[in-house]
């Protein structure tokens, strides 16, 4: 009804303010799921970057098969003639190093260990920052102090030299391990932002709703608060992914990470190290480490801000802004 | 100016001495192919508090934008907006260089958004947005200020608090006061308020409303209250217009418009209106939607809605017809309108003051 | 808003407590322990066994012997006093190496993050004012490409390209060998050429993001009403674009700028290591390679000082710049 108090004209037409307080958990649910699940799968898809994200990310994922099943040769040394140029034979189509290993079989058989150790890193790293996020905003108190006083000690230990220390201490091998070391502290800052959002998502009706009838915490948190969470959460997943491929492979090339792992920056140290810095002839042997993770870094940033434009209310608003005057007679109408 | 006063005269809505003219005026998007705003044609009578009525989404907004040519980028006006700033003088709005546009914003028409926490610099104090406006027009800041303060003072506010203050340390009240106070700083002539109050609970709407009175008084200015509220206009207003899907469909006096209203969907919304006396059952929702700007229906575009849409409705794009001295309407069949879509409120609002009390 | 500032305060002295406190208890699990090599070194300089642990003391002040909660309050007092110890592998005191690593340091990562900010902002802001245009489209797509590249690769093109191929800068080194420190023009230039590179590929990296960030926030502040009412209030162009855009789009770039500082101080590592360019990150590295744990942790305890005191300001101020802000809103719940 036009007449209603709440229904001026600025009502935001996202579904993250549109929920009202008076339809069933159902009905909510099922909503949820168009809402949160299937629409951004459409509207993400329909952005060129995710597309061309998931695709680059498509190729490493094969290149990580080939690794698992063994369908490409395993890089070892003298298997093939020293430092042969790049696409100059159809058996080392990348070319060689200087002790002779294949460059292409060094890059895919570094891959499975390197998506490994980006999939753990950044699922401690968001998984814990939902933890601490969502108690500390939703609880409050104490807990939130508490919480709150962690994150900002851990948040002030610069991340590259505590992770140098600590691989130093514990010298992992394991790729989960050392993923999940390289974001030791990237949940710190992500989880604070999460605990701002979680205390407006509190105040909406609906949570408040729950509350009054009586639903535990837990509850609340698992049926109401995270799935809220998850457009934030997810981009994010992929920002922590961007920040394993960097710093890992900037570490194994510092040599601080164990050389016994596969990794495209243990290459690029090799390379480095030998001498592919004084001659041209040697300069794919630094290139195509490099371009294996600046395709793989770049992967994840346009899938990133693909789904930052599907979550991101501003980015989308401004998107619809062109046929703002259609959405403001829809949203008119949803009132009947 | 003879053009002027046949059009005038044809269209019958009783205006003698308007300060504003709108003529012809549409608002199109994407090339023409989306109307927001279809070709409206009415006057605002000089030192009147004109109500235009509309749900959201019926081009409300787009009608406020366009009395200051300040149509958001992309969309095009076309038409006459005529100000006379005097009875004798005439000027085009839409003529106007960049720097006379300038000038006349603000200065002669001036205009309060909806939603005042938004309209707002959040960095800057309060004051500073008045300095700013008033340097922009070569104003002196002193005095400026001087003349700031008794409007705030006018309207129950602290001066020296609001001014001293951030936006976001005033209640919603206090800054759409001091957004109203903002607007009267060049002291315009015609003062535009897109939903003032919506923003506001009732008990603050109720007392800007009141404070509005005594300001037009006071401050001499022609005010357009633009709302989705009727009854919430009708208790201020000297006449009003009502626009359904970004036309205009009807425009009067108050008391005829809400006693005698003619055309369809006026009824309509009146009897959709919520009203603590009228049990819930009388409440009549408004069936069908508005049309979305792309496809206006040829025709009347309430014909869907219309319980009294014929095949004529639907061909034609019914003219204003004049129902009494300054009443005009826009359908067919409004002689019929009346016995075919009964008021519920119907006594109550036989008393055409009475309307006003309706949202307590 | 007093008891804000002093809580503030509290909390930056309990960070550097906290971390002081980690990583004595780190370098109590690092292999071999933190006194076997010192032990074996000075065995091997043919220090008598008797005085092995009395020495030991005296360049770590820690008593190998005594029992761990002594160790530990020794160790932390002597932190308290800048006291890290003496370097094994340097054999000179660890604060000293550090004094005269962190002016390089903190120049290389001062500059290069006042370099991103000052491009990404302007390039961001045009971006936003043109958006749609081909330069928008363009400066897109050359930001997410930046963002896709490590610093460290383009630092090791750099070097590859500018340093060894081409030899128009130096491949390592804060200054040349005869230069003698002192505001002399040959000092300055020296400096000024050694550092350009590891600027440069600090910088050009990070660009892009900041670029895309402001771009964001502009085109959200451009869709306010606020912008709308301002220029219907007849201000000019300039004024809404600094006062009104400028301001609000920035804003929220600041606390970011602080997070961002503390990842490029920690990155110091690897950029520093590969231009060989003795600032913190470059000792810290080279401490890790032979061992020389007091020298490590003198400068990883450095960098985190540098980062907490950088937050700790940027707190502060950051309700100065936004009113919004200057209750501390962290404890608003």
């Amino acid at each position: 009804m036009p007449t209603e108090a709440e229904d001026s004209e600025p009502v935001s037409w996202q579904s993250d303010s549109g929920v009202s307080a008076d339809v069933t958990r159902g009905e909510r649910l099922s909503e949820l799921f168009e809402e949160r699940v299937r629409k951004p799968a459409i509207v993400a898809w329909a952005d060129r970057r995710t597309r061309v994200g998931l695709s680059i990310l498509a190729v490493y994922v094969g290149m990580a098969i080939v690794a698992v099943f063994d369908l490409y040769r395993a890089p070892s040394t003298n298997q093939a003639p020293q430092l042969v140029g790049p696409f100059e034979s159809w058996s080392h189509p990348l070319g060689t190093t200087m002790s002779g290993v294949d460059l292409l079989s060094l890059i895919i058989h570094s891959t499975p260990d390197i998506l490994l150790m980006i999939i753990a890193g950044s699922v401690w790293a968001t998984g814990v920052a939902v933890v601490v996020g969502t108690l500390a905003g939703y609880k409050g108190g104490a807990t939130d102090r508490v919480l709150m006083s962690i994150s900002d000690v851990v948040m002030a230990i610069p991340g590259l030299p505590l992770v140098i220390i600590l691989a130093v201490t514990f010298n992992p091998q394991n790729p989960i391990v050392l993923g999940i070391l390289i974001n030791i502290n990237y949940w710190a800052g992500l989880g604070r932002s999460l605990r701002s959002q979680v205390l407006t998502i509190r105040e909406d009706s609906y949570v408040e709703a729950s509350r009054t009838m009586g639903v535990g915490t837990p509850r609340i948190i698992l049926k109401d608060i995270v799935p809220n969470l998850m457009p934030y959460v997810t981009v994010n997943f992929v920002f922590a992914a961007r920040y394993v491929v960097f710093a890992s492979i900037g570490l194994f090339f510092l040599g601080v990470l164990p050389y016994s792992v596969q990794n495209w920056g243990v290459t690029l140290n090799y390379a480095y190290n030998g001498g592919a810095l004084f001659t041209w002839e040697a300069a794919h042997w630094l290139l195509f480490p490099m371009i294996a993770i600046m395709g793989l870094s770049l992967a994840l940033i346009l899938l990133g801000q693909g789904m930052d434009r599907v979550f991101n209310p501003r980015v989308r608003t401004r998107l619809a802004e062109s046929s703002e005057s259609t959405r403001e007679t829809d949203d008119a109408t949803e009132g009947y | 100016m003879t053009t002027t006063s046949d059009r005038l005269h044809r269209a019958g809505d009783g205006v003698s001495d308007p300060i504003l003219e709108v003529k012809n005026a549409s608002v199109t998007y994407d090339d023409g192919d989306t109307y927001v705003l279809d070709d409206v044609t009415f006057s605002i009578e000089r030192n009147e508090i004109l109500g235009v009525v509309g749900e959201s989404g019926s081009g409300k907004s787009m009608l406020a934008s366009a009395l200051l040519d300040a149509i958001p980028a992309p969309g095009h006006l076309s038409g006459e907006v005529l100000y006379h700033p005097d009875p004798d003088t005439t000027v085009d709005v839409l003529e106007f260089s960049d720097a006379e546009l300038n000038e006349f914003r603000w200065a002669e028409v001036s205009m309060v958004f909806q939603g005042a926490m938004s309209s707002f610099n959040p960095t800057m104090k309060v004051g500073a947005h008045f300095e700013d406006t008033l340097k922009a027009h070569d104003r002196s800041v002193p005095e400026g200020l001087e003349f700031a303060r008794e409007i705030l003072s006018d309207l129950y506010l602290d001066p020296d608090r609001v001014l001293d203050s951030y936006p976001h340390e005033l209640s919603g009240g206090m800054q759409q006061r001091a957004l109203i106070a903002l607007s009267l700083l060049l002291e315009p002539e015609v003062l535009v308020m897109d939903e003032p109050t919506a923003a506001l609970d009732l008990l603050m709407q109720r007392s800007i409303l009141l404070l509005l009175e005594d300001i037009k008084e006071k401050y001499d200015v022609t005010m357009v209250f633009i709302t989705h509220d009727l009854p919430l206009v009708a208790s201020l207003a000297d006449r009003m217009a009502v626009m359904y899907a970004f036309e205009l469909v009807e425009a009067g006096p108050r008391d005829q418009l809400i006693n005698d209203s003619s055309h369809p969907y006026t009824r309509a919304l009146l009897n959709s209106t919520p009203n603590i006396d009228a049990p819930l059952e009388d409440m009549r929702p408004i069936p069908g939607k508005s049309p979305a700007p792309v496809n206006v229906p040829a025709g009347c575009s309430y014909a869907d809605r219309c319980p009294l849409a014929t095949e004529t409705c639907r061909e034609s794009d019914p003219a204003f017809e004049p129902v009494e001295a300054g009443h005009t309407v826009a359908c067919h069949h409004w002689e019929r309108a009346a016995e075919a879509i009964e008021l519920t409120f119907g006594e109550a609002a036989a008393v055409g003051g009475d309307a006003e009390g309706d949202p307590q | 808003m007093g008891h804000y500032y002093l809580r503030r305060t509290a909390r930056a002295f309990v960070t550097v407590f906290l971390v002081t406190s980690l990583s004595f208890g780190l370098i109590r699990l690092l292999p071999g322990g933190p006194f076997t090599l010192l032990r074996a070194n000075l065995l091997r300089q043919g220090v008598p066994a008797s005085e092995v642990d009395a020495r030991i003391a005296s360049l770590q002040n820690i008593q190998p012997d005594a029992p761990l909660w002594r160790q530990y309050l020794d160790y932390m007092g002597a932190a308290a006093q800048g006291d890290f110890g003496t370097s094994i592998s340097l054999d000179e005191p660890v604060a000293q190496i550090i004094a005269e690593a962190v002016p390089w340091t903190v120049f290389i990562v001062l500059v290069s993050t006042v370099l991103i900010f000052v491009f990404g902002i302007l390039l961001g802001a045009i971006q936003a004012y043109w958006e749609g245009s081909r330069f928008d489209q363009l400066v897109s797509g050359a930001s997410i490409t930046l963002m896709s590249v490590p610093f460290y690769v383009v630092a090791v093109l750099a070097l590859f390209v500018f340093a060894y191929q081409f030899g128009w800068f130096p491949t390592a080194g804060t200054v040349g060998p005869t230069v003698e420190p002192g505001l002399t023009m040959e000092f300055v230039t020296s400096a000024l050429n050694h550092a350009a590179l590891p600027i440069f590929s600090y910088t050009i990296t990070g660009i892009g993001g900041q670029a895309l960030a402001m771009r964001g926030n502009s085109i959200q502040v451009l869709g306010n009403d606020y912008v709308e009412v301002a220029r219907l209030r007849g201000l000019s162009d300039r004024r809404i674009a600094t006062r009104y855009v400028a301001r609000n789009a920035i804003l929220p770039l600041y606390t970011g700028f602080l997070l961002l500082l503390g990842f490029r101080l920690g990155g110091t590592v690897i950029l520093e290591q590969i231009f060989s360019y003795p600032g913190l990150g470059y000792y810290m590295w080279s401490a890790l390679e032979s061992n020389d744990y007091p020298l490590m942790m003198g400068t990883f305890l450095v960098i985190t000082v540098a980062l907490v005191i950088g937050v700790y300001i940027a707190d502060l101020t950051y309700g100065l710049i936004d009113p919004r802000i200057s209750r501390g809103e962290t404890d608003a719940y």
